[in-house]
């Protein structure tokens, strides 16, 4: 099951390098997403593919279920967030200290969302109303 | 994280809210304003009193606030059904990202409202329950927790909450401002996709729109954005919306409508991207062709937008009958868009 996991990440990882490819043969719909953000800063690679990736690691897995999250719960909140929330939490990554990415995921995912309602932090602009 | 024991919690919240005040004593802006000066248009009194009531499992503050806003509604829900969508066991509580998401995946459009007083009022008063964040401790010793505004007496000077444990929770203006804005004044709605928020900005209601589209059925989040382009008529975002969610429901005729609307007004390459690739599938080819020739105009050279634009004109060219001249003059990816 987890070779199986493996090999559809990695197809599915070949598969998105190859956009511009797909896109000349199908995708011809621009998507509202894309169209609310066509002004704003194009993140490199799609975030949520990418936060999905970051699932697919052990060590993330482990860390998953010592909050009490199925690795199936997890991907479906990932799902659940808009691209522009996808791609804060992704950004947030690419930002930590190199060396420290595996914890920096769940840094990311639960603990800096979690002092941000808290009021500790203010990394993430979607945690509030925004004026 | 929201709740409490219930058996200890309604003492600490007291005594929490007491040492608050003291400490906070003259920091509710809004409520002397409000009182002295109440808003046009606000009735004095309201009061949703058919909102359902779940009283609050431990810690579970989230999906029960959730599931009583959503009941609210129209859109019955319980709490339990919710646990699993915005309830985190590790920490007791649920997020506030993940409370929009969870409303957005039962079926609702969530929106974030403005942190006003008198917007939580206008809400209720428009008849939609208001799910607030509050913090009922200190800023120092935060107690995180979620309920939900069925409506305020401003004779009285309260707010009536659904709130954990408590069915019919009346709570002085000032008292919730203090926790409120604790919170940083954060608030939703949760409604169905034909009714929009009262009180939101645009941009938040296009936003949750947008975000409402990806998990919603098409036929509804279609719904939704014939609601707001009602009120939003200029927005670019809202009508390709509509296209798009039309498209995906099998609506070919409502899409080009809607494309075709938003091309006129807008003059956008997504709009004239999306235009063509329906008139095609319409069979109408010659049409197609001239608007995806307007996509690929105005679309520039890079990015997105200008690949789709490309490819469209591509797809359609390729999908024409065999012509007794060539046609395609420049077959290969890299060279430059034709001119219109």
């Amino acid at each position: 099951m987890k070779k199986f996991k493996r090999l559809l990440s990695a197809l599915l990882i070949v598969s998105f390098s190859g956009v511009s490819m797909v896109q000349s043969v199908q995708a011809a719909m621009v998507s509202t997403e894309q169209v609310a953000q066509a002004a704003a800063v194009q993140q490199a690679g799609d975030s949520h593919e990418r936060l999905n990736d970051m699932l697919a690691r052990t060590e993330v897995q482990a860390e998953l279920q010592r909050y009490g999250l199925t690795e199936d719960q997890a991907r479906e909140r990932i799902a659940a967030l808009t691209d522009e929330e996808a791609a804060v939490l992704v950004k947030q990554v690419d930002d930590a200290p190199a060396g420290g990415i595996i914890g920096a995921i769940l840094l990311v995912f639960f603990v800096l969302l979690l002092t941000d309602i808290l009021g500790l932090t203010k990394v993430f602009p979607f945690t509030r109303s925004i004026r | 994280m929201p709740g409490f024991g219930a058996a200890s919690r309604r003492r600490f919240v007291l005594g929490g809210v007491a040492v608050a005040a003291l400490a906070l004593a003259g920091c509710a802006v809004q409520t002397p304003r409000l009182l002295a000066a109440p808003p046009q248009g606000l009735p004095r009194r309201v009061e949703l009193s058919a909102t359902p009531f779940f009283p609050q499992e431990e810690y579970q503050c989230g999906p029960a606030a959730l599931a009583t806003a959503l009941s609210a509604v129209g859109l019955p829900t319980r709490p339990e059904a919710l646990t699993g969508k915005v309830f985190l066991p590790g920490r007791e509580g649920s997020l506030q990202i993940e409370m929009l998401a969870g409303a957005r995946r039962s079926g609702a459009v969530a929106t974030v409202i403005p942190g006003t007083l008198e917007a939580v009022m206008r809400e209720t008063a428009a008849g939609n329950p208001v799910v607030v964040l509050q913090n009922l401790g200190l800023s120092w010793a935060p107690s995180w927790h979620y309920a939900v505004v069925i409506g305020y007496d401003l004779d009285a000077g309260v707010f009536l909450l659904r709130s954990g444990p408590i069915e019919r929770q009346e709570l002085p203006l000032s008292t919730f401002e203090h926790t409120w804005d604790r919170a940083q004044r954060w608030a939703f709605v949760a409604l169905p996709p034909d009714r929009l928020p009262e009180t939101a900005a645009e941009a938040e209601t296009t936003r949750a729109l947008v975000a409402f589209e990806r998990t919603a059925l098409p036929r509804q989040a279609a719904q939704a954005y014939t609601a707001g382009l009602a009120r939003w008529p200029g927005s670019l975002t809202l009508a390709m919306g509509l296209g798009n969610a039309s498209y995906a429901a099998g609506d070919l005729e409502g899409a080009r409508r809607a494309f075709a609307a938003a091309a006129q007004r807008h003059d956008a390459a997504a709009a004239y991207n999306n235009l063509a690739t329906v008139l095609l599938e319409l069979g109408r080819r010659a049409e197609a062709r001239a608007a995806a020739v307007k996509a690929v105009g105005r679309a520039g050279t890079e990015g997105a937008i200008a690949d789709s634009a490309r490819a469209t004109l591509r797809r359609i060219d390729d999908a024409a009958p065999p012509a007794p001249r060539r046609q395609r003059r420049r077959p290969t990816a890299a060279a430059p868009p034709a001119s219109p």
